[in-house]
């Protein structure tokens, strides 16, 4: 065995995994297909406005030739462009006129430099509404199950958040919360006296705002407000694998790292029943390479790891590896987004804040929990909130030009809010990842065809949390009030996740409650692609847990020599 | 003077070819070719005299008064680079057609191109198109005062002498009286 542990993706999951392994003392290889990636030095955090390439345009004819899907994000620009993979170099097929936002990253790291860093847990609401309302299966596990792990990762992340003692969004290990504006403080006030049962706190996120020991040992500071994340964060303010769990992982002197190194295939003992190898393709030299060790991980993204799980199949396994339910690739959600509204208020004209605030508000899902008179759909949604005065971008839009503008934009223009929804989505069947019958990327891999789409509960669930943002931002003296527009394709939230779920049932779902895969015992998935449901709340912080909850299990299961 | 990759030599070169065009102006306007200084073409490097014409466009959006103006801040070169680096060929047409229709104006009004009028009749044709424009939501006009816009408080006298910008804020103060903050922030 070259080592105990594989762990395929460097990601928020695969980060975890690594890390709990290799201080747990088994010796771990992490695979990254992407190149490998400096910690601070391949950052541009540093530059201000004017010494961006391009003040952060990315030219025109290179979005449209190399990045049409990955420029649809909302933090791509020249100064993070390299976060994001070109679309014309790792393409997948959709259906005619039903898009799928695929939006990714392949370098150390992941996602995790470029993710939106919102941390939320997920409540039993979440966990139980599969069983409640009999769409998808039921959850193999209920909150008191991953509660004292979001404990873990939380104290270790660094979250910064309000108490609130809400059932729908339960609390957790907080750094001190990022203050309401003097608008947000105003608007709290009016939504909580209008509607009793809603609540507006500090967005929860993964930035330090007091570092215990622990973190700055590992060389992070606490958050210098400068809101250029997506670019990376040469204070460790934020948690990614870089700043935090591959860097603990690496002191343990347990940690390989292997990157541009894209895994093809997992090899299948039908003797032993296990996983016996790692297949990888070299990206530059295009050489195969086997890998081997005794237990697996894949946190290969989502789709990444379907597309690898499905490849994988064998005379044993012929749809595909750790599927004889047939639910690998299937179920496939997203969070339902494009919804919400915007709006601005004429007040507070004399107030202004300092500095550059990484997060806004948060006003947690109410619908179907607190509020369940004349819902025509199921589940809920939540806001995440974001206001601030306008910049002189408002002047794209104003007549005036000369003196008189340049006077006008000496000073922040009128408060605007937004009321950003994220809806949950149901899983189902139809919503699927397959691979490609035909078509295969330049390394040989089959690519993924993604056949995904909004159902009717969606539609509904987006038009009610449409109105609900606006008669809230009206109810609290906004003007100009507006929905945000149309749905967006799923996809776009970026929170793809569902396709190997766990459940109770092998005969149903790919994973147990411990994200090892029914079929195959040294086999673990801990990225999205474990969910049975979306739940409301973005999803990356369950990861964490997961993740660290399944290392911990399968290290106690190695030890005892069960695996 | 165009080397985008030396900021320094690049915004010491400016401010040279601002002290420059204070005289130099007038002897290229006499070079003017009559209506049409674009003849309807995209540009993908101005000539001495379009160049001419941009940077005095830009000067009447953003004028020098008690701060740096459009030309000390570089926007000229910057729309001459972006247009370069960035902008597609339909964006480089709509650049120059703004440019061109700005021009045409100049004669139409006043029977003379945009750089032999006084900056009082500079101002009357470029703020009478910007309000024509922007009421009829025109896409080529908008991407040019969004780069104008952009040039300029993105630029290090834009963002740090007109308005207010730090790199590190190294704090969150959420509520304060715009009197104690002072300008609004670039960012």
């Amino acid at each position: 065995m070259d080592f105990d542990a594989i762990v395929v993706g460097s990601g928020i999951s695969g980060g975890w995994v690594a890390k709990e392994l290799c201080e747990r003392g088994l010796k771990t290889l992490v695979i990254e297909r992407g190149r490998h990636v400096n910690h601070r030095t391949d950052y541009l955090d540093f530059s201000a406005p004017w010494q961006v390439p391009n003040r952060g345009k990315v030219p025109e004819a290179e979005v449209a030739e190399h990045y049409a899907v990955q420029s649809q994000c909302y933090a791509f620009n020249s100064a993070t462009k390299q976060w994001w993979v070109r679309d014309s170099e790792h393409p997948y097929s959709t259906p005619p006129g039903q898009p799928y936002h695929w939006i990714r990253g392949y370098h150390l790291g992941g996602r995790s430099l470029n993710w939106g860093r919102q941390t939320y847990r997920m409540s039993d609401y979440d966990f139980g509404a599969n069983a409640l309302d009999g769409n998808g299966v039921d959850w193999p596990i209920r909150y008191a199950d991953i509660s004292p792990w979001y404990d873990r990762v939380e104290r270790f992340a660094g979250i910064s958040g309000a108490i609130e003692g809400l059932a729908q969004l339960p609390d957790g290990q907080f750094m001190p919360p990022m203050d309401l504006n003097c608008l947000e403080t105003e608007f709290k006030k009016k939504i909580e006296q209008e509607y009793p049962t809603r609540r507006v706190t500090s967005g929860r996120c993964a930035h330090l705002t007091e570092p215990t020991a622990e973190q700055l040992a590992l060389g992070r500071g606490s958050c210098q407000m400068r809101h250029t994340c997506e670019r990376g964060c040469g204070y460790g303010a934020y948690f990614s694998s870089l700043s935090a769990t591959l860097p603990a992982a690496q002191k343990s002197g347990n940690l390989t790292i292997v990157t541009d190194a894209i895994v093809e295939r997992l090899d299948y003992d039908p003797a032993k029943r296990r996983i016996s190898g790692v297949r990888v393709i070299d990206a530059n030299t295009k050489q195969g390479k086997s890998y081997q060790a005794r237990i697996v991980f894949m946190c290969a993204s989502t789709i990444g790891t379907t597309q690898i799980l499905l490849a994988s199949q064998s005379e044993y396994f012929p749809d595909g590896l750790a599927n004889r339910s047939g639910a690998l690739g299937r179920y496939l959600m997203d969070h339902v987004v494009g919804i919400g509204a915007s709006g601005n208020h004429p007040g507070f004209t004399d107030r202004y804040y300092y500095g550059r605030r990484p997060t806004g508000f948060y006003l947690p899902r109410y619908i179907n929990l607190t509020e369940n008179a004349r819902v025509d759909f199921l589940r809920g949604f939540g806001f995440q909130g974001y206001s601030g005065r306008s910049t002189w971008e408002r002047a794209q839009n104003e007549a005036g030009v000369g003196a008189e503008l340049k006077q006008r934009l000496r000073s922040p223009g009128p408060w605007g809010m937004q009321l950003i929804g994220f809806g949950e989505m149901l899983p189902r069947a139809n919503n699927r990842v397959t691979l490609h019958g035909t078509r295969r990327d330049r390394w040989g891999i089959p690519l993924v065809h993604i056949d995904c789409s909004h159902g009717d509960n969606e539609r509904r669930l987006a038009d009610r949390a449409n109105r609900d943002a606006v008669e809230m931002l009206l109810a609290a003296g906004f003007e100009n009030v507006a929905p945000l527009g149309d749905l967006k394709p799923p996809g776009h939230s970026v929170h793809e996740m569902g396709t190997a779920r766990m459940g109770r049932d092998p005969a149903t779902s790919v994973l147990n409650a411990r994200n090892q895969a029914h079929d195959v015992q040294n086999l673990f998935v801990t990225d999205g692609s474990c969910m049975a449901s979306s739940g409301t709340v973005n999803p990356s912080l369950t990861y964490m847990a997961l993740s660290a909850r399944a290392a911990n299990y399968a290290a106690d299961r190695l030890a005892s020599g069960e695996i | 003077m165009s080397d985008p990759s030396n900021h320094n030599l690049n915004r010491r070169a400016l401010l040279l070819g601002a002290v420059l065009l204070v005289g130099g102006g007038a002897a290229l306007t006499r070079l003017a070719r009559g209506p049409g200084i674009f003849s309807g073409k995209s540009v993908r490097a101005f000539d001495a005299e379009q160049f001419a014409l941009l940077e005095q466009v830009c000067e009447v959006i953003i004028p020098t008064t008690d701060t740096p103006g459009a030309i000390a801040a570089g926007v000229p070169a910057f729309m001459r680079q972006i247009l370069e680096e960035w902008g597609s060929d339909t964006s480089r047409s709509e650049i120059a057609s703004v440019l061109e229709v700005i021009d045409k104006l100049a004669w139409s009004r006043f029977g003379a191109a945009f750089l032999e009028l006084n900056p009082e009749r500079r101002l009357e044709v470029v703020r009478g198109l910007d309000a024509e424009r922007l009421a009829r939501h025109d896409p080529a006009y908008g991407k040019f005062k969004h780069l104008v816009l952009l040039g300029y408080y993105q630029s290090e006298i834009g963002a740090t002498h007109e308005l207010r910008y730090e790199l590190v804020p190294g704090a969150w103060r959420a509520n304060l009286p715009l009197s104690e903050v002072g300008r609004a922030s670039a960012v």
